[in-house]
């Protein structure tokens, strides 16, 4: 008779007792117990936060930070508990932005306890992780997808409302690992500014998104326009020279006062392009140079001028996406 | 003019087709092998740009047994359907699910370019 190929274990007799794991099996192990313990957690932390929001764009520079920042900000001002995951672990700064520059981390028991930033919205970030803001991050795949699991995994965010993912631009590992690791995710914000290759890199976002499985909730156009406020005669035409050799044309009120808006880039690209993929248009916002020194003075826009333009056209998008990942939203359809 | 898209208000899950009833009370139908050779997911779409893979595509949707999907709303603005066999990922668009319904091509001719990966 041919002996079996399966081996078996007779405890009558094991005369040396149970056999020991080696080192590296033990290590393995441990690891392996570890990596289920996170991915528990993951699960668990998929359901304490009610609603996930990504917030991706194609190209860098179109000002998807302070987009992330500003939607955090803007749904902790209608009193929702709300967190930032900055996943950019290679060039992370929201930090610097929500005014925590220089923080450390609270770990107790195994667990990370996010910062607590502006309107008490809680920041997860690589930053807090760096000795010197100066030190690069250079790690490959692997490296980024524990780090960001463990970003997921082994933070302590408690009960939230709105957890508000921001990614480094492009379609690398990022996306694909958060989407693949932190359960029922809303949907994926994409930011673009209305210049051509921005836009381009917007379509491949959505493409993107739908290849990830991950409903994308609308297009952000930023930098939509500036609007340049003047005093002049009052009632009278103003003529301003704005970019692209175009005339821009006003007239001011009774008190001189005229405003214009100027398309630094172009206008509307972010909307045709959110109506070419048919995914919701959320809104546009302003070409604001404010957000450029709040974000370096750690006080963002919305918190320094809760009444201003920037600030109400950031209302609207937060209006814009609750209304699209609302629950009531599909209920129209019957499917039988 | 641009087309308006009435809203679709039901769908029929059937031995082998969906029957789609639009707010307008226009009925129409889709089948399940026309509905998933249309899938515009990043692994099927690509297979359509060239008639020979396009018609492999079809005969490998057309050899799976047919049977009533799970269907799941993606936002507000598209559907997903789950499959038993064979490629569940792609995100229909309401648009695209009305074209397939008016028979049209709704990819419109345009070839699909892998931009995401």
């Amino acid at each position: 008779m041919a002996e079996s190929p399966i081996s078996t274990h007779d405890p009558k007799n094991d005369s040396q007792g149970p056999v020991q794991p080696s080192p590296q099996q033990q290590k393995q192990m441990e690891q392996n117990y570890a990596q289920m313990k996170r991915k528990m957690a993951m699960q668990e932390i998929g359901r304490k936060i009610k609603h996930k929001i990504m917030v991706l764009s194609g190209k860098g520079g179109v000002g998807k930070s302070t987009v992330s920042t500003g939607l955090a900000l803007s749904l902790a001002q209608q009193g929702h508990k709300v967190g930032i995951l900055d996943i950019d672990i290679t060039g992370p700064n929201i930090p610097k932005m929500m005014g925590l520059d220089n923080h450390r981390l609270h770990v107790e028991e195994g667990r990370i306890h996010p910062a607590k930033g502006h309107l008490g919205v809680k920041v997860i970030s690589m930053a807090f992780l760096l000795d010197d803001a100066d030190t690069p991050v250079v790690w490959r795949g692997p490296i980024k997808l524990g780090a960001i699991q463990q970003f997921i995994g082994d933070v302590e965010w408690g009960d939230l409302d709105y957890l508000i993912i921001d990614f480094p631009p492009g379609t690398s590992d990022e996306p694909l690992t958060v989407s693949q690791s932190l359960p029922n995710i809303d949907g994926m914000v994409i930011v673009t500014t209305p210049q051509a290759v921005a836009l381009l890199d917007s379509r491949k976002s959505i493409t993107f998104a739908e290849s990830l499985k991950v409903p994308v909730i609308g297009v952000i156009e930023n930098m939509s326009g500036y609007t340049l406020n003047g005093v002049t005669t009052a009632n009278s035409p103003v003529e301003i020279a704005g970019p692209g050799g175009k005339t821009v044309k006003s007239t001011s009120d009774e008190n001189g006062n005229f405003s214009v808006v100027l398309d630094i880039f172009k206008q509307g690209g972010g909307k045709s392009t959110a109506e070419d993929f048919g995914v919701p248009f959320l809104g546009a916002l302003p070409f604001d140079p404010g957000f450029v020194r709040g974000g370096d003075d750690g006080v963002h826009k919305i918190v320094s001028d809760p009444e201003g333009a920037s600030s109400i056209a950031f209302t609207k998008i937060v209006e814009a996406v609750q209304e699209q990942i609302s629950d009531k939203a599909p209920s129209t359809l019957e499917i039988i | 003019m641009a087309e308006i898209m009435p809203t679709l208000i039901r769908i029929e899950r059937r031995q082998s087709d969906f029957h789609l009833t639009y707010d307008n009370q226009q009925e129409y139908t889709i089948t399940y092998h026309d509905l998933r050779h249309a899938c515009p997911c990043a692994n099927c779409a690509p297979l359509r740009n060239e008639d020979e893979t396009s018609l492999t595509l079809r005969s490998q949707v057309e050899s799976y047994k047919e049977h009533k999907p799970s269907v799941n709303p993606v936002g507000n603005y598209a559907l997903n359907f789950i499959w038993q066999n064979g490629c569940s990922n792609g995100i229909f668009r309401f648009e695209r699910i009305w074209d397939l319904a008016n028979r049209r091509d709704p990819d419109n001719g345009k070839q699909y370019v892998h931009g995401a990966w």
